[in-house]
């Protein structure tokens, strides 16, 4: 009876604790695949660029150089001319993804920074409000 | 029980059988045949790859004589394509990197958009990718000549489309070509799992005399 009592406290307070655990791991999981579909094929599934052709965006100063605001614009309106990554400079460019709506930014932009960067959330709210500011 | 004599030398044919055939393996010829009679003897005359001459990212003419007695990758693509092309970069690098000391082997990867895709341009795009001629070159020219060995000697598409994200329609495939310009092989360049198969395919042309 003891141990049934202590299992229902664990699973309440657990339930209770991940609520917004659940959903950021769910923008994790959904992000991945956007990322899979639209970003890997430059900069590879684990974030490592392409030698000097596309950078790498796993271990780089973009983390906390880069708004998240300003990422979400990137990815919108892509990017021409010279950039330095790492302090290394690259001049390429990278096409628009003008398909991705703020959900979709959410999830991405919250899958690159669990895996990159600081790891928190970046809300539905916050994407929608950053692509209505974009330059 | 004891196995008898017959079933015993049925049981070794079908063995060696089996042997033989695992030995063997060779690549197909593809693309079209031709026969002709010589001498009263049918002869087999086997799709090759046409005479060709293309600027590389050296500036360099590159054509059918260079690749005399080299077994070759060929692939289309553009510089600035965003969608497949590195992707097959990628897998072309592992080929590239793991055939490095072989001077049998050699890439040629041909522009579909040779108007902006000048050798210098490519010269930028093969020196990010840390890559060299004559083992890997990339190569520009008439995109009439172009397209149409790609479509009617290599077997793939390669065609300006201007709803196609990038403004051309291609094809990933990477063609796997003889010592004698036959094409053996063609695969999904953008498959590991694919690529993989083609790097097999390479050793078996290698062994072939």
């Amino acid at each position: 009876m003891k141990s049934i009592l202590f299992i229902s406290l664990v699973v309440l307070f657990a339930s209770c604790q991940s609520k917004e655990e659940i959903m950021h791991q769910q923008y994790v999981v959904e992000g991945r695949s956007i990322y899979e579909k639209n970003c890997a094929n430059c900069h590879q599934s684990d974030g490592s660029g392409l030698r000097d052709l596309y950078p790498a965006l796993a271990k780089t100063d973009l983390w906390k150089r880069v708004s998240s605001q300003q990422l979400v614009c990137i990815i919108k309106q892509g990017q021409k001319g010279e950039i330095k990554v790492n302090g290394k400079s690259y001049s390429g460019y990278m096409p628009a993804n003008t398909k991705l709506e703020a959900i979709d930014m959410a999830e991405l932009v919250t899958f690159m920074k669990d895996s990159w960067g600081d790891k928190k959330i970046y809300t539905f709210d916050e994407a929608r409000a950053a692509l209505k500011n974009c330059p | 029980m004891q196995l008898k004599p017959i079933a015993l030398s049925i049981l070794l044919a079908i063995s060696l059988f089996i042997a033989s055939c695992q030995e063997k393996k060779s690549l197909p010829f593809l693309g079209p045949k031709d026969t002709h009679l010589v001498g009263g003897k049918v002869d087999t005359i086997y799709h090759q790859i046409p005479p060709f001459r293309f600027l590389n990212q050296d500036s360099t003419w590159v054509s059918e004589k260079d690749m005399a007695g080299k077994i070759y990758i060929a692939d289309f693509f553009f510089t600035s394509c965003p969608t497949i092309c590195p992707k097959m970069k990628t897998q072309l690098l592992r080929i590239y990197e793991r055939y490095s000391a072989n001077d049998q082997i050699r890439i040629l990867s041909h522009s579909i958009d040779p108007a902006f895709d000048t050798p210098s341009v490519l010269k930028e795009y093969a020196d990010r990718l840390q890559v060299k001629a004559p083992r890997w070159n990339m190569l520009t020219g008439d995109k009439a000549a172009i397209y149409k060995l790609g479509e009617k000697s290599y077997m793939v598409t390669a065609q300006e489309d201007k709803n196609e994200a990038g403004g051309f329609v291609h094809s990933g495939a990477f063609i796997l070509v003889d010592k004698n310009r036959h094409v053996r092989g063609i695969y999904d360049g953008t498959q590991e799992t694919e690529v993989n198969h083609l790097i097999e395919d390479i050793e078996i042309l290698l062994q072939e005399k």
